[in-house]
């Protein structure tokens, strides 16, 4: 019996080896390139090869019957095959693999959009980037005017796209609504953003033809993506020739907090730098801002983000139009709180909600009247990932945003203009991916207003095509409503909400290094508010009969490469726009429309001197403006703006602690920009109308900041 | 019949017994391919037999650890950014699959801290301080879990010497951390003759090239 084993194991293993079977072939992809480095192995044993520089492979195994032959490769789909064994005794195999869609050389859907991530790879913008943009000076709105598809309109600091008013590009904070999120703004002065660009890992800015998610913005939406969960305690304290900084941040296993403050006053640094204005009271505020992330089961993830903001300034203005000299006190209390809860449910389910709240007050007191104005909206939001297969995603939601305004006017009299708002909105929208190389978005949204009486729906397109290993084609359209602004709304609550079409066509070039990018849009106004005179109480006085265009063609090139550590880019747009809307008799180019605008920003780390400089150059070609003096609409053209910004960031060891030493240098030369004229109503003795430029609140701003980590 | 089952459970303990020795033979041949690696079509092709050995080993750690480390040796080998976060993305993946097996290892952490330099070098300006933070983190978990793993001690040596003086690292700061993590090399047993036991000789280099800048 032992024997009789012993004989049949040992006639085993013999005709095991005489059984080998010997493995051959080639390794390519669908476009017959040749996958050197693939794996291909047998599902259960170790007998496999690696594909050569031909991709070719060849091993021997002892394997019988029916087995699963597997061969893998980076940014490949893993292919399995069946192979019987006991045929022959050498096996030549040509396997192709299909490249899997996760790659980063994918195409992206992109038209009209500049993101700036941490996290993605293919952006064309680190939030660093944009902290670091010296004429941004910190703000992330400065820095996304650095973009092209931006207009410098330097009395106002807002965000002016592609023809564009400020208010008809939306803020959002992990998707949801900020009502209010630049500060409080004094008549013909630059206000900045509420929020520090250290707060988040990621922007998207888009400048037209965005997806259906994004309703209520009738040219640009701004969304910012917080900062996840923190993985290190650290704490800082600032100093600053404007005030004082600090922050921390405590982690747990699951969860971080992070605490931020800071106090603002303009007290020296207006003393430092020569004003072109009379303060009665320098601008100061305090913030603070609380940042809580907790995980949540295994994919989920709660964020919290609260912050508040009091801030107070007195100017002495003179009002051309009425020809006085007017003390113009302005408070300001803003606090917004945001909840955002993100999981995966199962495999093939992503949702997103959140619940937002903001309240705004600001105190406008003009010698002895006052303005009141407060703003609260609450916003409540849920959409829905499904992941139908590795090609299409579907995504639907819908949104509830209720907002009461209340204007309470003291000026000889007490006067209340309130009214209140359920805006009600769905979303949904189809990602196909056709492959690596195609992808189409199609998308619907319907909004109804309470107040506006009325439902919209309007239609969202998007496409891209690569044209080669680092470029891509994409094409866009979109139509897109807003309500009117609330300046109207509140004398005249039977407007219709105001209407946009967007096409864009955009070609990009891409790789780690560097950028180009050139896009073109037409984009068409319709059932814009038009108004008999400024102010007007009458809601007869208001009507939506307005209408406008604008066209154009923006470029930017981004270069990190060619000089040694050294980053720059360059964006330059032009745009031919025209207006029929307030109370313009005829349309014609709005006075913060500039045909030309160019920025460049250089960027560059000295390592012996562990320095790292940034300088930002604008031009913008002059503006339009109306001079009752003459004949004519928008008669007179303003001169040309030119500004050159610097930052120097010194890296240093402050008690044995890491800090750094900042200066910003804003208009280093001193360039004397008028953005405008402000003309009196009524002519003087000699008919003439008198007139005052509008200017910016400084020659030079200079600032200083010393930032330590403890 | 007693004599069947006898040898049917010999043949089954021998085929077990060889399977083991199938795994030790396979790894120990790989792991020292691994390291006598020099090409990225050498460290290619040692990640493959992790992979294949790991296709069929579900429930061991190592050659997933292996695979990982094989991939973030090939990111320092090659010159094309996109593509060394392409290969990084490859060994977070293993590292990944690794760590839902064995969560509590201090050399998977470790790898963990090893991994996120690398993908900090690639663009060190933009990347640095989240991926710094991220390193700290994870090789102060490693250290929880075993402080006499020394290679702890080389990476936060390598760490210091390559942080700016003004950043409280430099080669003065980095002598005493590789003299103690040499300490550690020196009286470290790897638990098994698979287990990690990479560093030593090139934390000795180091140190002696900075105790022999200092003399000068």
């Amino acid at each position: 019996m032992k024997t009789f084993y012993l004989l049949l194991s040992l006639q085993l293993i013999i005709s095991g080896a005489i059984a080998q079977v010997k493995f051959t072939g080639r390794v390519t992809d669908q476009k017959k390139i040749t996958l050197s480095g693939a794996n291909i192995f047998f599902q259960n044993s170790y007998d496999g090869a690696t594909a050569d520089s031909l991709g070719n492979f060849r091993f021997k195994t002892n394997l019988k019957g029916k087995q699963t032959l597997k061969a893998t490769f980076i940014g490949y789909k893993p292919l399995l095959k069946q192979v019987n064994m006991d045929s022959a005794k050498t096996i030549t195999l040509d396997l192709v693999l299909q490249e899997s869609n996760d790659q980063i050389d994918e195409v992206v859907i992109n038209a009209g959009s500049f993101e700036a991530s941490d996290e993605k790879k293919a952006v064309i913008l680190r939030m660093m980037d944009v902290a670091t943009t010296p004429s941004a000076q910190g703000d992330i709105f400065g820095a996304l005017c650095t973009l092209p598809g931006v207009e410098k309109v330097g009395e106002d600091g807002r965000v002016f796209v592609r023809g564009g008013e400020s208010y008809e590009t939306k803020a959002f904070l992990d998707g949801m609504n900020v009502s209010s999120p630049y500060l409080s703004k004094m008549p013909d002065l630059p206000t900045r953003g509420r929020f520090s660009p250290l707060l988040f890992s990621g922007t998207l800015f888009s400048t037209g033809a965005y997806s259906a998610e994004y309703g209520q913005a009738l040219s640009g939406i701004v969304d910012m993506k917080t900062n996840s969960i923190e993985t290190e305690d650290k704490s800082s304290v600032s100093i600053m020739t404007v005030g004082v900084m600090g922050s921390t941040t405590k982690c747990w296993k699951r969860a971080s907090l992070s605490l931020m403050g800071d106090y603002v006053t303009t007290g020296l640094s207006n003393l430092i730098n020569k004003q072109q204005v009379e303060w009665i009271k320098n601008p100061s505020g305090i913030d603070g801002t609380l940042m809580y992330r907790q995980k949540a089961g295994k994919t989920g993830m709660f964020k919290v983000f609260g912050t508040f903001n009091n801030s107070g300034s007195g100017l002495n203005y003179m009002n051309t139009q009425s020809g006085v000299f007017q003390n113009i006190i302005l408070n300001s209390s803003d606090v917004y709180l945001n909840n955002t809860y993100n999981s995966m449910l199962g495999e093939k389910w992503m949702i997103k909600s959140g619940l937002a709240i903001n309240y705004d007050l600001q105190k406008f007191d003009l010698d002895k009247d006052q303005i009141a104005t407060t703003n609260q909206t609450v916003q409540a939001k849920v959409g829905l990932n499904r992941f139908l297969n590795e090609q299409t995603e579907l995504k639907f939601g819908a949104d509830w945003v209720h907002s009461s305004y209340e204007q309470k006017i003291r000026m000889g009299g007490d006067y209340r203009l309130p009214f209140t708002n359920n805006q009600l909105s769905a979303f949904a929208e189809m990602e196909y991916k056709l492959s690596k190389k195609f992808a189409t978005r199609l998308g619907v949204r319907a909004e109804n207003s309470s107040l506006l009486n009325g439902t919209t729906l309007v239609p969202r397109f998007s496409g891209a095509y690569k044209t080669g290993d680092h470029s891509q084609l994409s094409l866009a359209y979109g139509q897109f409503y807003q309500n009117p602004e609330d300046d109207y709304l509140k004398f005249a609550p039977q407007l219709k909400p105001e209407k946009a079409n967007h096409t864009v066509m955009t070609w990009q070039y891409l790789t780690d290094l560097k950028t180009f990018r050139v896009e073109g849009y037409l984009k068409k106004y319709t059932d814009l508010v038009k108004y008999i005179k400024p102010l007007a109480t009458d809601p007869l006085d208001y009507s939506n009969t307005g209408s406008g265009h604008a066209e154009g063609i923006d470029f930017f090139w981004r270069d990190k490469e060619t000089f040694k550590q050294t980053d720059y880019w360059i964006s330059y747009s032009w745009i031919n726009a025209r207006r029929n809307y307030k109370d313009f008799p005829t349309a014609a180019v709005p006075t913060f429309v500039s045909e030309h605008n160019f920025s460049l920003v250089y960027k560059r780390f000295f390592e012996s001197v562990r320095t790292f400089a940034s300088v930002t150059f604008s031009f913008a070609s002059n503006r339009p403006y109306h001079d009752p003096n003459l004949q004519g609409f928008m008669n007179s053209r303003t001169q040309p703006y030119n500004d050159i910004s610097l930052s120097l960031t010194y890296l240093m060891e402050i008690l044995g602690k890491p800090s750094v030493l900042h200066l910003m240098v804003n208009n280093l030369a001193g360039f004397d920009n008028i953005y405008g004229y402000n003309f009196s109503n009524t002519p003087n003795a000699a008919g003439h109308y008198d007139s005052t430029p509008i200017k910016s609140p400084y020659v030079r701003q200079i600032m200083l900041l010393i930032s330590i980590q403890l | 019949m007693k004599t069947l089952f006898i040898i049917l459970a010999l043949v089954t303990l021998s085929f077990t017994g060889f399977s083991n020795e199938a795994y030790q033979k396979a790894m120990s041949h790989s792991i020292e391919q691994l390291y006598q690696a020099k090409s990225i079509a050498e460290y290619v092709e040692v990640a493959n037999q992790f992979e294949r050995i790991s296709n069929n080993e579900k429930t061991e750690w190592l050659p997933l650890y292996y695979a990982s480390f094989a991939y973030i040796m090939i990111s320092f080998q090659e010159p094309e950014n996109a593509k060394k976060d392409t290969y990084l993305d490859q060994a977070q993946k293993y590292l990944d699959q690794a760590m839902v097996i064995e969560p509590n290892e201090s050399e998977l952490y470790l790898l963990q801290g090893f991994l996120y330099p690398s993908r900090m070098n690639i663009n060190p300006m933009n990347r640095g301080i989240v991926y710094i933070g991220k390193m700290t983190a994870s090789l102060d978990k490693a250290l929880e879990l075993n402080p006499d793993n020394p290679r702890i001690y080389y990476l936060r040596a390598t760490m210091t010497f390559h942080t700016p003086e003004a950043y409280g690292g430099g080669a003065a700061k980095a002598l005493p951390l590789y003299q103690m993590a040499d300490e550690k090399f020196r009286i470290f047993k790897p638990k098994t003759e698979l287990s990690p036991n990479w560093g030593k000789e090139i934390n000795e280099a180091e140190l002696k090239k900075l105790q022999e800048a200092q003399k000068q």
